[in-house]
């Protein structure tokens, strides 16, 4: 490796940004090279420096409870409770994720008529899940693995099946709530596309064919069956959402 | 609200003062809310800063103060590459105290200063440094360079220049 390719990939090197083998030819050129060698060290200096010394500026508190009432949405009275601790509860990370997702929940509760609740909280639940990193409490493709996590947990058991060969994998499962009932979020994708399926216990018993809705460009299809209301959200294309959903009712069949 | 101390990191350090960095985080988060299903599930937090960086060029253009204009540089990549060949002095950077620190890395030009606080306090990769800043990863490379070399050269003089503010 010539002097100036090496100078040249320095920095990545530093950086741990090479690949094996400019790496491994990098490393050849140090040893023999006394002004490389005095450069690399001089930057590993300044990269600890740096990490050391380099101040990350934290959001002011307040500022998270300003943008949620700057949203353009309307939040339900009821659920619209500015919270003045949240932002000021000394701002630990762990605080400041809790908070993300509580913040999240009070922001992402669009005000539409009651009619569409249901299919609003889902969309919701589905956001949040992709937002707050917490797509799936049990990460697993395995479906033996995923249901009976969730039905440990639940009082009823959804359907959980793998659709891999049709072209839905499943990614895993989480704990949820919809409509202030402890729900089931079954997680799929669709190529790059994420599919939120939840499950609840229906109000009513009575079974229902599923019907879809568009809404804030996600599409979002409900219905009824085995005493459970589902709920599969996603932004993939509506006809997409429609060939998953009847794959769901059958493994159900 | 996600990651909200790391976009406001980058629109502190892009902006230069808090109270525009919260006009401008503000902005990015309401657009990010608006344009949530353009967000292809990779990386959020990566999305965001991009948004926040965008919201922050959107408000250079509204406050045209002539103070933080990035510049793309022409002669960025033929200068970059020259051997640095620094004196005993470089190694002080090493002491340099935090608020040194900060006017230094305030006073890089912004396209210097984004892929710096991307890197070192972001912990980006390249790859996702060149996602948020819109360029190759090559330049990525280049800029992250020339940045560390202004810094260390502003660093020397002023350690020269006797302590001066």
């Amino acid at each position: 490796m010539k002097h100036q390719t090496a100078l040249s990939l320095m920095h990545a090197s530093v950086d741990g940004q090479l690949g094996p083998l400019r790496r491994l030819l990098l490393a050849r050129h140090i040893a023999r090279c006394t002004s490389c060698r005095g450069e690399q060290e001089r930057l590993h200096a300044m990269r600890t420096a740096l990490r050391t010394n380099l101040s990350a500026y934290r959001a002011p508190p307040g500022l998270a409870a300003r943008i949620g009432s700057a949203l353009p949405r309307e939040v339900p009275p009821e659920i619209r409770r500015p919270s003045p601790w949240l932002p000021r509860t000394g701002f630990t990370m762990a605080g400041a994720l809790a908070g993300a997702a509580l913040t999240l929940a009070l922001v992402w509760l669009p005000a539409r008529p009651p009619a569409d609740s249901l299919a609003s909280e889902a969309i919701a639940g589905h956001v949040r899940s992709m937002m707050a990193d917490h797509l799936t409490d049990v990460l697993t493709s395995d479906q033996h693995t995923v249901k009976p996590w969730l039905s440990a947990r639940l009082n009823f058991s959804p359907v959980v099946k793998d659709f891999v060969a049709e072209g839905y994998p499943l990614v895993g499962g989480r704990l949820d709530y919809v409509a202030g009932r402890e729900a089931a979020a079954v997680v799929y994708r669709r190529d790059k596309h994420t599919i939120n399926l939840f499950a609840f216990v229906s109000a009513t018993g009575e079974n229902t064919p599923p019907t879809l809705q568009q809404r804030d460009g996600f599409n979002v299809i409900t219905w009824r069956m085995g005493g459970l209301t589902y709920i599969a959200v996603s932004d993939v294309e509506a006809s997409q959402l429609e060939n998953f959903v009847k794959l769901v009712r059958d493994a159900a069949a | 609200m996600p990651h909200l101390d790391a976009a406001f990191n980058l629109a502190r350090w892009l902006t230069g003062n808090a109270t525009d960095a919260e006009d401008v985080v503000q902005d990015a988060y309401l657009r990010a809310f608006r344009y949530f299903d353009a967000f292809r599930g990779e990386n959020f937090r990566v999305w965001l800063l991009t948004i926040v960086r965008n919201s922050f060029l959107t408000w250079l253009q509204d406050n045209r103060s002539g103070r933080v204009l990035f510049r793309p540089d022409v002669n960025e990549i033929a200068e970059t590459w020259a051997d640095p060949a620094p004196g005993p002095e470089a190694m002080l950077v090493e002491q340099v105290d935090r608020e040194t620190l900060a006017t230094l890395v305030a006073q890089l030009p912004a396209e210097y200063r984004e892929i710096l606080v991307l890197r070192e306090i972001e912990d980006l990769s390249y790859k996702e440094i060149a996602q948020v800043a819109a360029i190759p990863v090559g330049t990525v490379m280049s800029r992250l360079a020339r940045a560390r070399q202004s810094l260390r050269k502003a660093w020397i003089r002023q350690e020269k220049g006797g302590h001066r503010a």
